[in-house]
């Protein structure tokens, strides 16, 4: 199974990983609870998870492929198809949409063409409308990687699109805008 | 106004608070030595005795949540596990996040305390998969403990062992729900579970588990350190104690509070939460995350903020706190249909009446948004909605229930006035008081 | 043992019933899609909602409820109707509505319980959610995931009964959709099982669908005849005419399951190399006949050659009556007969074992042979017969059922060979004599199964062409013999069967009950008269 072209190259772990889902599967009394933990690492290392990924996934776990590929599909984060480089996540849910996130999502998808599954052609960026991130106080926002960008405004959206498409590297995660500091000012 | 206490969120404004050895200088883990000297009984009975109810959501009473444990001779061999909820997902809901990042240690030391008092000796906190960065933060004060002795095998020399554990989520606002949060730790689809059995007796694994919340756990670290009657000095009779609030939309200061229980909602929003932008009018508020039902201005400025006045006021629930206000700029049936699209989204799937219906409410919904609706829509999306409450596994389904019933029923004009009127649909057929002379057959036009 | 009570009926349960069963002992059924009694609870469907009386609260599902005394549910209450009405409609949302061409109808329980507890105007305006039509996903099994309700049973199956885990729910919400990984196939023999308990018209089974409308046929109960475990079946007939077989419920031998080669041996009912008419040294003659003149032959081998001339091999394919019946009637007129049990597989038998239904024995009566033979106490193995044939002192054999030729490899043929059996066969091809031998579908009799559960036969069908029961045979040619005393009829025999084997003590045909009888292990010291339940004269 393992040998299974994925985007072209061999879909196996390296010994390295295999001992950090030893260490992973050792933290759970079941060895089936490391899944979300190797579908992550399966995602982070090939991009997307595609079947023979899900097929590795299962086989590492100790699953029917089935089953890795139902809860793949359970959950939002896990990709179930090829994205850009920079994957937008903005909130639509009330919170951000009361302070604009529709104007937001307007603006990002006047500067680009996406395609249906929300790619633009270079690859370079995927657009998803994503439902609330606990970020409702700094709305409205998206996630890129792990990222917050808070209290969005198209000119703010602008200047890290514009970084993005300078190569500039993904900012240390962290949450942007810091609401405690800032009624600290008041 | 009272000034505000500062009982969870005394080391937020200190800064580097995460890092262990700031937040030790200013108390953290020092409750833990004196925890280890007390036997699991009492501190169960100091957590009961402070009347903390769980500050997920639901409310229930922590202690006596812990109670349920089965002693060890009725486990058959089980071991009991704690996990602490930090999946935070209800819009409007985003305290855990901030206490999670700027005091890890609050919680992770109310998580050793409460393992201890539980007899777990492994902990999980499931965190929502879109905080990868606060996992990161959380790891490195798990490790920082560890290192000091706090987390780990015979903790401070006495013999009790609890590990920490993070596992992340991968985006599913269900796993908030304990039953399902417990099916995704396992590895599966994130749905509930049947109950009964109740977690504290067949949980995670099939073992005893308790399942708490980040607020709850830091609160457990306050209370065990200043005893129940300090903590009871905080809050109401029956809500004892503070909450911390994530307060969102159309306030001039959003954010994160930590309220004494039973202070006026309208002082709240107006002064602490910064008020309404100039010139605007208070509309409708949702107190406690998008779940539970909305209050009317006049609701709001009767109620005060804990469990029992809410609810006795306007119907609604404190829940997690999350608190929505929205100003008279908002469009209560794009307001519902946003939050409906929501629930159609995130329902797992599982059960009949929240699978199916919550999609069909949200179509309902989006054609009232968009003018292609008629009023018996409107008493058609009341119906589904009774007839998805307490009709399935997990309060998900009364979570997207309420919002329906409450908005139809406290602003029905807002509905009533995007519709075409048939004239077969009155104000009482979506459970609204009749506007005065109203009857079936709509004789009264909704104001446009 | 708690007591209950459903719609103020007080029904005792055991312990740990839940409230759908406690509710069908008590006369009232509880409508319901996604409990099945052979499955882990899943709770899924709502149907079985129903109002807490007392004992609890309400509304709740009955199939997650525990019997507990005190506890009292109602399904009558009109908030009841409303809930299941409401389900319905949900459960009718996203659903094609394509009964018309749809090979569920007539046996759909959505369509049943339309009728029953929905029926009210459409509320639905909006569009359907679709879902992939026509699969096929296994070798019996298409897989239609638009008509799906999300029940699960299909997927607990896979996980639980066969533990191949091929099923699975995809996605959340109203997208949620069943399937199987891309590009794989069910790769188990119980495929048949998925389309028996998928409420509605998602699994159809690739064999039955379009032959035949479910209301066209009839149920009639019966036993599998391919392995020693002997499930439960149904025979779904029109006329006469058998479109399928299904598992009939049986907790004590196959649940509710059987495996897709017994299900698919209905097909041999009909078969072309089936026995149908009575073959003699001249060709096809009547089946008296036929008994006559191997009659004729036995008296003249044991007149030459002595009673050790003729033998007899009991048949592991048979019933203990066919069995016992040829036993009594030859040794009646050839004391001195020589009787054989050889053990082992015909060539037709399917090359498959495991350890949930299907035995390694695929002989349907092997347990009940050996305690004929045990009792008889002169019944010689495979290499007894090998060695009477081998000196060519028998030259008279006769067969019953099994493919003896076969099952011995190379032998020494006998002289004369008389072959009473349901299928062609290397035995039946190098036979003198041939009796048609009615398929155990088609008779009233018993199979001892592998756990030494004796499962009574009754005609489902009538017997096909001038076949005969084994019973009816043997009376034939005791009749022929000049044995004008021996039992007659299958109640008759068992009788006679039952008294005078020890393990059948206190047996008797029509008290076998639903799941069977056990046969005693320690057969008991003292003889225990069985009831007579031949009818009076």
């Amino acid at each position: 199974m393992t040998d299974q072209a994925h985007n072209g190259e061999k879909v196996a772990w390296t010994e390295q990983e295999l001992a950090e889902i030893e260490e992973i599967a050792s933290r759970y009394p079941s060895r089936r609870s490391a899944m979300l933990p190797v579908l992550w690492m399966a995602q982070h290392k090939f991009g997307w998870l595609s079947l023979p990924v899900l097929e590795l996934v299962a086989e590492t776990v100790g699953v029917p492929p089935s089953e890795a590929r139902a809860v793949a599909s359970f959950y939002t984060m896990l990709k179930k198809k090829p994205t850009g480089r920079y994957v937008l996540q903005v909130c639509h849910t009330l919170s951000c949409a009361l302070n604009g996130a529709e104007e937001i999502i307007r603006h990002i998808e006047s500067k680009y063409d996406f395609d249906e599954n929300g790619n633009t052609p270079d690859g370079l960026f995927t657009l998803e409308r994503v439902e609330c991130l606990a970020s409702c106080g700094s709305g409205p926002m998206m996630q890129v990687g792990e990222h917050y960008y808070e209290r969005l405004t198209p000119e703010k959206v602008d200047e890290i699109l514009a970084g993005f498409e300078s190569g500039e590297p993904l900012p240390t995660p962290r949450p942007e805008a810091d609401e405690w500091q800032w009624n600290l000012q008041s | 106004m009272a000034m505000e206490p500062s009982i969870l969120t005394s080391r937020w404004k200190i800064p580097d608070a995460h890092r262990i050895d700031v937040a030790m200088k200013h108390g953290a883990w020092a409750t833990l030595p004196a925890a280890l000297k007390m036997a699991p009984g009492e501190i169960t009975q100091v957590v009961k005795d402070s009347g903390l109810r769980g500050r997920g959501g639901a409310g229930f009473p922590t202690g006596v949540k812990w109670g349920f444990v089965p002693p060890p001779e009725k486990r058959n061999g089980k071991p009991v596990y704690l996990v602490c909820n930090a999946d935070e997902s209800e819009p409007g809901t985003f305290k855990d996040r901030y206490l999670m990042w700027k005091d890890p240690h609050m919680f992770l030391e109310g998580i050793v305390i409460s393992a201890y008092a539980i007899g777990a000796k492994a902990a999980y906190i499931y965190l929502r998969g879109e905080f990868g960065f606060v996992r990161r933060r959380v790891d490195e004060a798990i490790a920082e403990a560890r290192a000091k002795g706090f987390i780990g095998r015979n903790i401070l020399g006495s013999g009790v062992d609890v590990e920490v554990y993070t596992h992340l989520g991968a985006g599913a606002y269900i796993c908030g729900e304990e039953t399902a949060l417990l099916s995704s730790l396992e590895g599966k689809k994130g749905q509930p579970k049947l109950k009964p059995p109740f977690p504290a007796v067949e949980g995670a694994w099939r073992a005893p588990t308790i399942v708490n919340n980040v607020e709850t756990m830091a609160a457990v670290t306050w209370i065990v350190g200043h005893g129940a009657a300090a903590y009871r000095e905080f809050g109401t009779e029956k809500s004892p104690g503070t909450k911390l609030l994530s307060v969102s939309g159309h306030v001039l200061k959003p954010g994160v509070y930590e309220i004494d229980m039973g202070i006026p909602m309208m002082d709240f929003i107006m002064d602490t939460a910064g008020g309404l932008r100039p010139g605007r009018k208070l509309k409708a508020v949702v107190p406690g995350g998008s779940s539970v039902p909305i209050m009317t201005p006049d609701e709001v400025a009767r109620a005060t903020i804990d469990y029992e006045s809410i609810h006795e006021v306007s119907g609604s629930y404190l829940g997690s706190g999350g608190m929505i206000v929205m100003d008279d700029t908002t469009d209560l049936a794009e307001g519902l249909a946003n939050l409906l699209r929501f629930y159609a989204h995130e329902s797992c799937g599982q059960c009949t009446p929240c699978r199916e219906g919550t999609g069909w409410m949200f179509r309902i919904l989006k054609r009232v948004k968009e003018g292609r609706a008629t009023d018996v829509d409107l008493a058609t999306l009341k119906n589904l909605a009774d007839n998805i409450h307490s009709k399935t596994i997990c309060f998900f389904g009364a979570s997207a229930a309420m919002p329906v019933q409450s908005w139809l029923k406290k602003f029905p004009d807002e509905f009533f006035g995007r519709v075409h009127r048939t004239g077969k649909v009155g104000y009482a057929d979506v459970g609204a008081e009749p506007p005065g002379g109203d009857k079936p057959g709509g004789t009264t036009q909704a104001a446009k | 043992m708690p007591t209950v009570k459903v719609n103020g009926i007080e029904v005792e349960v055991a312990p740990g019933t839940n409230m759908i069963e406690a509710a069908r002992q008590a006369g009232v059924d509880i409508p319901h899609y996604c409990y099945h009694p052979h499955l882990p609870v899943a709770g899924n469907c709502r149907m079985c909602l129903v109002d807490v009386e007392a004992g609890g609260r309400g509304p709740d599902i009955a199939c997650n409820m525990q019997a507990r005394d005190g506890l009292a549910i109602r399904t009558d209450t009109d908030n009841v109707k409303r809930m299941r009405r409401s389900v319905m409609e949900f459960l009718l949302v996203n659903h094609p509505l394509d009964c018309p061409i749809c090979d569920q109808a007539g046996e759909c329980r959505l369509q049943d319980y339309y009728m029953e507890h929905g029926q009210h105007h459409s509320r639905l305006a909006d569009e359907k959610i679709t879902r992939t039509k026509r699969q096929d996903i296994g070798d019996l099994i298409i897989l239609d995931a638009d008509r799906c309700i999300a029940c699960s049973r299909c997927v607990r199956f896979s996980d639980e009964v066969t533990k191949t885990g091929e099923l699975r729910l995809f996605n959340r919400t109203d997208h949620t959709e069943i399937g199987v990984f891309p590009g794989t196939r069910l790769s188990h023999h119980y495929q048949g099982c998925l389309a028996d308990i998928c409420p509605v018209g998602a699994l159809t089974n690739k064999d039955f669908r379009f032959q035949k409308r479910s209301w066209y046929l009839r149920a009639e109960p019966s036993v599998c005849d391919r392995c020693a475990t002997g499930c439960n079946i149904d025979v779904d007939h029109d006329h006469g005419e058998v479109f399928r077989y299904r598992p009939r419920r049986n907790d004590a031998v196959n649940k509710s399951w059987m495996c897709d080669f017994g299900r698919l041996s209905y097909k041999r009912l009909a078969a072309e190399d089936r026995i149908l008419t009575a073959r003699g040294p001249e060709g096809a003659e009547g089946v008296d006949a036929v008994l006559a003149g191997l009659a004729a032959a036995v008296d003249a081998a044991a007149r030459d050659h002595g009673d050790g001339s003729v033998g007899l091999v009991l048949g592991t394919r048979a019933t203990n009556e066919a069995n016992w019946a040829m036993l009594r009637a030859l040794r009646a007129a050839v004391p001195g007969a020589r009787v054989f049990l050889v053990e082992g597989n015909d060539p037709d038998a399917f090359d498959y074992t495991d350890d949930l239904l299907v035995h390694a024995d695929k002989n349907p009566n092997t347990a009940g042979v050996r305690l004929i033979a045990e009792a008889d106490g002169a019944v010689g193995d495979a290499e007894a017969l090998r060695a009477a044939l081998a000196d060519g002192g028998l030259r008279l054999l006769l067969v019953l059922a099994d493919d003896v030729l076969a099952r011995l490899g190379e032998v020494r043929r006998p002289e004369a060979l008389a072959f009473f059996g349901t299928w062609a066969n290397a035995t039946s091809e190098a036979a003198r004599w041939v009796l048609p031998l009615a398929a155990a579908q088609e008779v009233e009799g018993s199979f001892t199964n592998f756990q030494g559960r004796v499962q009574r036969l009754q005609p489902a069908i009538p017997a096909a062409g001038d076949s005969r029961p084994g019973q009816v045979l043997a009376a034939g040619l005791a009749r022929a013999l000049g044995e004008d005393a021996l039992p007659a009829g299958a109640a008759g025999v068992f009788h006679d069967l039952a008294a005078n084997v020890p393990a059948f003590f206190g047996l008797s045909l029509a008290g076998l009950g639903a799941e069977g009888a056990l046969v005693h292990r320690e057969p008991p010291t003292e003889q225990v008269a069985p009831p007579d339940t031949r009818p009076a004269p």
